[in-house]
């Protein structure tokens, strides 16, 4: 359905997106995970056909983006990072707005904005104005603002920033309705929750280059270790951790009183006892599972929010 | 503590360049300008503009001919030879401050010791330079026929060409709505203009992009927007005027109406360029308020142009204030035909489209260039 191929821009001496390769199938969520400023905006509008490519080429339904934006427009539609709302009109004067740009008669218009509004769930609300709404309702009418011609697939680029948890869910259910209805979406975020949460397949995305790629599971199998044990104690010096090291063969990362020590849930007791026997005062004790945050960590040395 | 406040206070008023240009750059500019448009600027003062006045010479002898010839020599004005009809039409028209009529018989009546024949029929619009150029012949009368006993007897009869009567309007009312109408609908179409700027900062403007819709479209529309704003805001200023002091704007509406649509464009097509010219809000406000007010200054809205030196008025035709001021003299104070008004209003039509066509290049590249 959306096919990426050897994708490259820059921006003066800035290479934002070089050469990403992707392919997106019907019916899919597809996130594009990566910190702030990894290319994931850029690649987002050029398949949003607002920014041509300086090399490679997107199709979408088979049709190229660069050669044909304007059948492209038709079939995508785009949830902005910002709120993009007239805020000193009501939500329905703005989607009234936005639905017409797309050329939708007006009695149509007018059914497709109360379904997309009853979807969002702020129907009793059409009437307020942008300005009178809270963040998260904000970013539910950035959503139904996308939905009026019908798109057969969904840009949505970190469509939670700044918003509440529960605003976070309703969305969350929002897309997942969408999706359930055959709509395609691509989703850009740096949060990992959001992607383990919603995506079937994920890119994970750094200064401009796709650094792994596949379904959840594909991704963890990237990791060799998949549980963790972190202990904090009350005191812990190099020479502790040396021995230690001596008495257990685990990898071991000391973070000043804190330890990661890279094994299961399963030989918890060991360390424990190890622990024991060099009078170590434990304080706290964390099990970790490998998740996307990990990854990234193992992929590129660096956190997801660096 | 007031030290450490006001230190940062002044930092942060140092760092920011267009408050910079505002505070200190806009006044040296105006000063320089007023300087200039008031007279005496520095030692070596500036040489003005000789005043063109016509002259007509129905007596046609020697002894006017040679008369005609020692008036000419007064360094601020210069005769221009003329029929009678040209001439009037002329004045009339605005083209000249002032006719000198000789009338026939001008030779015998010197000859007699009796009154000279000869009037001065001028604009009143342009009253500053009428009281120049009638003081400058009248001096220069009573010198070159300066017999000591007819000094005193020697008068210079004046005629304005248009009675306030007649036009039930003041040359100074005009000046003031016409000029003040125009400065300010700038400043209002330059904020509407910096909308695009709102809409590109808030998000809109790239959601307006990913929509089937051409840049050029989204320019065009804001263009409109401003336009329709500048008919309305001109159309009430002319009726306050109307209420408050009477001017007579149904004496020729449809070259009102005409002349309200061109300055629209000229100005909407204004605010469009200079928005295209910038990448930010705050560039805009910096930008806008110093070329506003020099484009004012110069054109006529806080100056009647008539009082500004010659190579200021030269310079004024470069702004649409300068030939939004004059049209409205046309219709209100010369009461020209519409086919005599016709050229500013077209030269009104090319400075928009000219900006339109510049706006739509500098757009592209400045406002929706996306990162």
């Amino acid at each position: 359905m959306i096919q990426v191929q050897n994708l490259s821009k820059s921006f003066q001496n800035i290479q934002a997106v070089n050469d990403i390769s992707f392919t997106i199938n019907k019916g899919e969520i597809f996130g594009l995970l990566g910190p702030n400023g990894a290319g994931k905006s850029t690649t987002l509008n050029m398949m949003s056909t607002i920014l041509k490519s300086d090399a490679g080429n997107i199709h979408i339904d088979g049709i190229d983006v660069n050669e044909n934006s304007k059948e492209c427009k038709h079939l995508i539609g785009v949830v902005p990072q910002e709120i993009s709302l007239y805020e000193d009109l009501s939500a329905f004067q703005n989607l009234l707005f936005w639905g017409n740009l797309y050329g939708i008669p007006p009695k149509e218009l007018k059914e497709r904005i109360h379904t997309a509004l009853e979807l969002i769930g702020l129907l009793d609300r059409k009437k307020s104005l942008i300005k009178t709404y809270s963040g998260g309702m904000k970013r539910r009418i950035n959503i139904a603002a996308a939905l009026l011609h019908n798109p057969k697939i969904l840009f949505m680029d970190e469509p939670t920033v700044g918003i509440d948890p529960q605003s976070r869910n309703h969305i969350f259910e929002v897309i997942e309705t969408l999706n359930k209805k055959g709509i395609i979406i691509v989703y850009t975020t740096h949060y990992m929750e959001e992607v383990e949460r919603l995506c079937d397949r994920i890119a994970i995305i750094d200064s401009g280059k796709i650094i792994a790629q596949g379904t959840q599971s594909q991704l963890k199998e990237l990791v060799k270790t998949k549980e963790s044990i972190q202990f904090e104690f009350n005191f812990l010096s190099e020479s502790n951790v040396n021995q230690l090291r001596e008495l257990l063969s685990y990898t071991m990362t000391q973070n000043k009183n804190k330890l990661l020590v890279e094994s299961t849930v399963k030989e918890l007791s060991n360390v424990i006892t190890a622990c024991n026997e060099l009078q170590l005062s434990i304080k706290d004790i964390q099990l970790n599972k490998v998740n996307l945050e990990a990854i990234f960590l193992n992929l590129t040395g660096k956190q997801l929010r660096d | 503590m007031i030290l450490t406040i006001l230190k940062k206070d002044l930092r942060l008023y140092f760092s920011d360049k267009r408050g910079m240009l505002v505070t200190f750059l806009l006044p040296i500019i105006m000063i320089t300008l007023f300087a200039f448009a008031f007279g005496g600027v520095g030692k070596k003062k500036i040489a003005p503009k000789p005043l063109g006045v016509l002259v007509v010479d129905k007596d046609s002898t020697t002894v006017s001919q040679e008369l005609i010839a020692k008036l000419n020599a007064i360094q601020t004005i210069r005769l221009i030879a003329s029929e009678e009809e040209n001439a009037l039409d002329l004045v009339r028209k605005g083209k000249n401050v002032a006719a000198l009529i000789f009338e026939k018989g001008f030779s015998d009546a010197i000859a007699a010791d009796a009154d000279l024949p000869i009037e001065l029929k001028y604009d009143a619009a342009r009253d500053l330079q009428m009281r120049i150029v009638h003081t400058m012949l009248k001096e220069g009368l009573k010198y070159h026929l300066g017999k000591a006993n007819v000094i005193n007897t020697i008068k210079l009869k004046t005629t304005s060409l248009i009675k306030e009567s007649s036009t039930k309007a003041h040359p100074g009312l005009v000046q003031a709505v016409g000029g003040t109408a125009i400065m300010m609908l700038l400043f209002s179409i330059a904020a509407i203009g910096g909308g695009l700027l709102d809409e590109k900062e808030a998000g809109t403007l790239k959601r307006l992009l990913i929509a089937p819709v051409k840049p050029l479209h989204i320019l065009l529309a804001k263009m409109g927007t401003a336009m329709v704003v500048s008919i309305l805001q001109l159309t009430t200023m002319f009726v306050f005027a109307w209420l408050a002091f009477g001017l007579a704007i149904f004496m020729d509406v449809f070259s009102l109406i005409l002349l309200i649509l061109c300055i629209s464009f000229a100005v909407s097509s204004f605010g469009v360029f200079l928005v295209s010219t910038v990448k930010t809000r705050q560039q805009l406000q910096g930008m806008s308020t110093i070329i506003i007010i020099l484009m004012s200054a110069i054109g006529g809205s806080m100056i009647p142009i008539s009082m500004m030196p010659g190579f200021m008025q030269n310079i004024a035709v470069i702004s649409v204030n300068y030939w939004g001021i004059e049209g409205f003299f046309d219709i209100f104070w010369r009461q020209l035909p519409l086919i005599d008004i016709l050229p500013k209003m077209g030269i009104l039509l090319a400075i928009g489209l000219a900006m339109t066509l510049v706006s739509t290049v500098l757009f592209k590249k400045n406002i929706i260039a996306i990162e």
